[in-house]
């Protein structure tokens, strides 16, 4: 229906302007409120200066990944053309190219697709081609790092940790020198949100854990799988985790960071530039990020994220979309956004930048916690699997599920899921 | 119609016109209830007999009988939401008519400025919900909500309010509540406006107290307008979605999911709009029998009374 009548529009508009030499393409880009659409507007002003003959506005969504994907999902059911392109969280492509909504890049592309391909990082040249085609091109790359504050750690005379154990008995012993109730020891996603589902897998991968399975079913190792129950549930009975864990979502930990409340926290690479540009930062130039601890130090593990650029596959401007997607994936955008939003590279290359540098000097040990970030699981049916483990990891938690509890409704879930 | 005819007589050309021309009249109001309300419910009726999933496109949509409903009568899930939905219905509807009921004696008063009290029973219910569930959340954050700094500082320990299952039940109740009573004193203090006063005063003349007036009198003259009241506010309270939606989006774990919430999962998160089509289906057949009991019982009403 709103196809048929954009159409109808669309033409006698162009009946009307047939006349005129310039063809003005309007192109609208689907963003999330936290992927900084501010510095995008920045991008997209320079890319309409050099391109008159293009206008990008920019559609600013909801401020988490599902919130996003529940208003794609309605838009690209009923087949809406309003969207051009749009920014995907780094687990979506298999759904997306599983319902048709992305259009394959693979033709537009031409014979530059391999040249292209092979500029980016491994794991986001993997996420982007789902059964051979190129459903998006990576946007920003991100993984989860550690961030701590170096004035409470120097002050109490603590290294910054290697493992959980040793993260533990230093959140302790500062949160009981500085006796400040309001510090949390550590901080991770705890709501039942898409971040959630990253803090039952990085302990999970650190112990060794792998994830199974085959036709789309997902398996746990079963001698890894209560790992991590155990670790938060130590955690929380410690008073590292505080007792309102199961109310914080992802930027949450970064506002309460921010304010000074928290000692270490488990986060993406946006967060760098948020608590050092910040006005209301009150951690300014007290900020250090490293790789994650593991359970033994040479064990680590993180999540891999990032936003890809998806040019809708009912988009009415698709030629002029991929246009833009090109250059919103090119290295000169990758470097622009590493500096004015600390976003994480996606080419190695734009690691080693001088100017990157010296806007994230800890981007230096980055790429190497970047490459051997893991993914999500793979598969259309992602939403259901999310749900399932974030559920169940908030309800435990939240201390309404022990570990056994929730384990089990994880495992049995996860059977579920393809049904 | 121009002539009121007693016998069967064939129609005249005018009355043939008239009648055609009526039907005309009435065309546009059907064709719009029939596209947004008929059809979909018929579409609705129709997907719940199908596979449909977005997910999987190429499973199709294979017509399946009743595979959903049997489904949904194990699944657990279906259940628990249904029980959360039923006790959201048996908290809140009762919790908003004393409220309202309270509001609406208080803003009948005979004060002399009377818009503060008017004013202060239509804002709540011209809040869009969703922001009235976050304006709640809020309250009642652990850190930071209002509802914690009062308990310590009348000396309490700090209540985990949003992710203790009973505890944001607790919570959400109050949300719903606050945001319906208003409505429900809207309607009641229409039907107190109906009273007469000479009834009043001849309870005065008898010497009837206050209570006693209430109770004899206000009570039941108000009856027909709580059972309006009763049935509106039951019927929203069965979709109850957005307040739990933003307070804590079903958390901790499911505890506080409704079965309006399970259905938007599985519709817009997992887009199983089959097995999302059969739950609503269901949702609907709630609310038509839990609609029906009351209007049998505003039926029976008037013959009770003659």
């Amino acid at each position: 229906m709103t196809r048929l009548i954009t159409g109808t529009a669309l033409a006698a508009i162009m009946t009307m302007s047939a006349g005129s030499a310039f063809a003005q393409t309007e192109l609208r880009i689907f963003t999330g409120g936290q992927q900084r659409p501010d510095v995008m507007r920045q991008i997209l002003d320079a890319y309409q200066e050099q391109n008159p003959d293009v206008t990008v506005e920019i559609e600013v969504g909801g401020a988490t990944s599902e919130q996003q994907q529940q208003y794609l999902n309605t838009v690209l059911a009923s087949q809406d053309s309003t969207l051009d392109v749009v920014l995907i969280d780094v687990i979506r492509p298999a759904q997306w190219a599983a319902a048709g909504w992305a259009e394959p890049l693979d033709e537009y592309l031409g014979d530059e697709r391999d040249a292209i391909m092979d500029r980016y990082l491994p794991a986001y040249r993997e996420a982007n081609i789902v059964d051979g085609a190129v459903m998006a091109l990576p946007y920003f790359a991100d993984s989860q790092f550690l961030y701590y504050r170096t004035d409470l750690l120097e002050k109490h005379g603590v290294e910054p940790p290697k493992t959980w154990d040793e993260l533990k008995a230093a959140a302790l012993k500062i949160q009981e020198a500085e006796g400040n109730p309001n510090l949390a020891g550590f901080l991770t996603a705890g709501a039942p949100i898409e971040g959630t589902v990253c803090t039952y897998l990085v302990p999970y991968w650190g112990a060794g854990g792998e994830l199974g399975g085959e036709g789309g079913a997902i398996t746990l190792s079963a001698e890894q799988a209560a790992q991590p129950f155990e670790l938060w549930g130590d955690f929380k009975e410690a008073g590292v985790l505080p007792a309102n864990i199961a109310e914080i979502p992802t930027d949450r930990i970064r506002q309460d960071f921010q304010a000074g409340n928290a000692i270490f926290a488990m986060n993406w690479g946006y967060v760098w530039n948020r608590v050092q540009n910040d006005e209301d930062s009150q951690v300014k130039g007290n900020v250090g990020v490293v790789t994650l601890p593991g359970f033994t130090a040479d064990t680590p593990a993180t999540c891999i994220g990032g936003w890809q650029l998806a040019v809708s596959a009912f988009s009415e401007n698709k030629e002029a979309a991929v246009e833009l997607v090109k250059y919103l994936s090119s290295p000169e955008v990758s470097k622009q956004q590493a500096i004015l939003a600390s976003h994480m590279p996606v080419f190695p290359d734009v690691y080693t930048d001088a100017e990157v540098l010296e806007a994230n000097p800890w981007f230096e040990d980055a790429l190497p916690v970047v490459e051997t970030a893991r993914s999500r699981p793979v598969t259309p049916a992602y939403p259901r699997v999310s749900e399932v483990i974030r559920t169940n990891m908030n309800a435990f938690l939240a201390g309404t599920q022990d570990g056994a509890a929730s384990l089990q409704a994880i495992e049995q879930g996860l059977s579920e899921v393809m049904q | 119609m121009l002539t009121s005819t007693t016998k069967p007589l064939p129609l005249s050309r005018l009355e043939k016109s008239e009648r055609r021309l009526g039907l005309l009249m009435i065309l546009p109001a059907f064709l719009l209830l029939f596209a947004v309300v008929l059809f979909p419910i018929g579409r609705l009726l129709v997907t719940s007999t199908q596979q449909l999933r977005l997910t999987e496109p190429w499973l199709g949509t294979p017509f399946i009988g009743l595979a959903h409903y049997q489904k949904a009568l194990t699944d657990p899930r279906f259940w628990e939401t249904t029980l959360n939905t039923f006790i959201y219905i048996a908290v809140t509807v009762p919790g908003a008519i004393v409220v309202g009921l309270g509001l609406a004696l208080l803003a009948n008063q005979p004060f002399k400025v009377k818009w503060p009290v008017r004013l202060g029973l239509l804002l709540p219910w011209a809040l869009p919900l969703v922001f009235a569930g976050l304006i709640f959340r809020w309250f009642f954050e652990f850190n930071q909500g209002i509802v914690n700094n009062i308990l310590m500082w009348v000396g309490l320990p700090k209540l985990a309010w949003l992710t203790d299952p009973f505890l944001a039940t607790i919570a959400i109740c109050i949300a719903i509540i606050w945001k319906t009573s208003s409505f429900v004193a809207l309607i009641l203090l229409a039907g107190l406006q109906t009273i007469p006063k000479s009834l009043y005063e001849a309870a005065e003349i008898d010497g009837a107290s206050k209570w006693q007036q209430f109770i004899e009198i206000t009570l039941p003259m108000l009856r027909p307008a709580i059972i309006v009241a009763a049935i509106f506010r039951t019927i929203t309270a069965i979709q109850t979605f957005d307040i739990p939606y933003a307070m804590t989006n079903g958390g901790p774990g499911n505890s506080t999911e409704t079965l309006a919430m399970y259905i938007h999962k599985t519709t817009i998160d997992f887009l199983d709009l089959g097995y999302g089509s059969a739950l609503a289906v269901l949702m609907f057949v709630v609310s038509l029998v839990m609609t029906a009991g009351y209007l049998r019982y505003t039926r029976r009403d008037p013959r009770q009374e003659a």
